[in-house]
């Protein structure tokens, strides 16, 4: 992942109001996890499992400040359990930021199942998606992202792929 | 020792905090034992997500007290939050955990407390929350409520309950979405915030 990239991703959640973001480390996004333990603007959240980390911004979204969850797109199954309570049961959004392993491309055999079940799982809970292949878009991906999980009270997600992280 | 009884004791010492409460016959005693905090408390049915979703809450909301009123199933299902907790070390956070040792609201099928091995206090202290007890009396309890709600360091006291559910009490009808707005409502006022604002064009 590219500085810039980097840049914008975290440009994008400043916009959207994010002041906290609770992560599980992932390679993809090895750049990115640095930069948001530096910002002084945000708080990070280390976790030991992307649904315990669902839970987190669920509580943070409760106080009336925003949150982000970020992952590699293989959170996303273990968060399943925490989304479905909060997001279909109560209402309660979490607006994830993935990396998106297992796609076209992939050249590891153990993250061809993160890209096989990403978007079935997604589309599973009914949450709203965008891949991100280009830098330009990242920040937009994010505002949008929060905009729509902020009117429907439920989780959005942006993936990001291709060249933005390999 | 009786959770209802615990309850009372607990809820007498609450005023502007905020409660997260777990799922199961827990729900209906909190309801009928903390009348003066029902909009202070979300009523959800969150297996796992009870402990993380106060500690959310707790970091957005630095300067208010929060209570976690958990589960030993629950909590069991979730043990990665007491070390996210041992190394937060949040200031404003108090965490019951009530052990019947079982999974009651399905009849009653043991959970891994009932075995006399498993020791969710221990387990949180192995995980860096300094301050985690468990209660055998109420004497005890109500003793870690007044340590816990004024602790500036996560505190956990794990309550040895019997399984039992308090009789003849009200059935809370509402569900987790009408809990939500409740809540979110009460904390905005209390907090002068908006959480869940007009639309830009309503």
């Amino acid at each position: 992942m590219k500085p810039s990239a980097v840049d914008a991703v975290i440009r994008g959640l400043k916009k959207a109001g994010v002041s906290i973001v609770c992560y599980l480390p992932d390679s993809l996004f090895k750049p990115l996890y640095p930069a948001l333990d530096a910002d002084p603007d945000i708080r990070t959240i280390r976790v030991t499992n992307e649904g315990e980390g669902a839970a987190i911004c669920g509580g943070v979204f409760l106080s009336g400040k925003r949150a982000a969850l970020v992952m590699e797109n293989s959170g996303l199954r273990a968060s399943v359990e925490p989304l479905a309570r909060m997001g279909l049961g109560a209402g309660i959004p979490v607006v994830m930021l993935m990396s998106y392993r297992g796609e076209m491309g992939e050249n590891n055999w153990w993250a061809i199942p993160h890209g096989i079940t990403m978007e079935p799982v997604l589309n599973a809970l009914r949450i709203p998606y965008r891949v991100v292949r280009e830098e330009d878009e990242i920040e937009r991906a994010i505002t949008d992202a929060y905009d729509w999980s902020y009117a429907s009270y439920y989780h959005s997600a942006v993936a990001l792929g291709g060249s933005v992280v390999r | 020792m009786k959770r209802y009884d615990c309850m009372k004791a607990l809820a007498a010492r609450l005023k502007g905090e905020l409660v997260i409460l777990s799922l199961g016959a827990s729900v209906d005693e909190w309801y009928n034992a903390a009348p003066h905090m029902r909009e202070a408390s979300l009523f959800q049915q969150q297996l796992g997500c009870v402990t993380p979703e106060a500690f959310g809450l707790a970091v957005g909301l630095p300067h208010r007290r929060i209570v976690s009123l958990d589960t030993d199933g629950g909590m069991m299902f979730n043990l990665g939050i007491l070390a996210t907790l041992g190394n937060e070390q949040p200031k404003n956070l108090f965490i019951v955990v009530w052990d019947n040792e079982m999974y009651q609201s399905i009849g009653g099928p043991p959970t891994h407390t009932a075995f006399g091995r498993v020791d969710i206090a221990a387990i949180a202290r192995g995980a860096g929350i300094e301050n985690a007890f468990t209660a055998l009396t109420i004497e005890e309890f109500d003793e870690h409520c007044a340590k816990g709600l004024a602790a500036e360091v996560p505190y956990v006291v794990v309550a040895k309950v019997s399984g039992t559910v308090q009789p003849d009490i009200k059935r809370k009808h509402s569900d987790g979405r009408e809990d939500k707005y409740i809540f979110v409502r009460h904390v905005e006022a209390s907090e002068g915030i908006t959480i869940m604002g007009p639309s830009e064009h309503n």
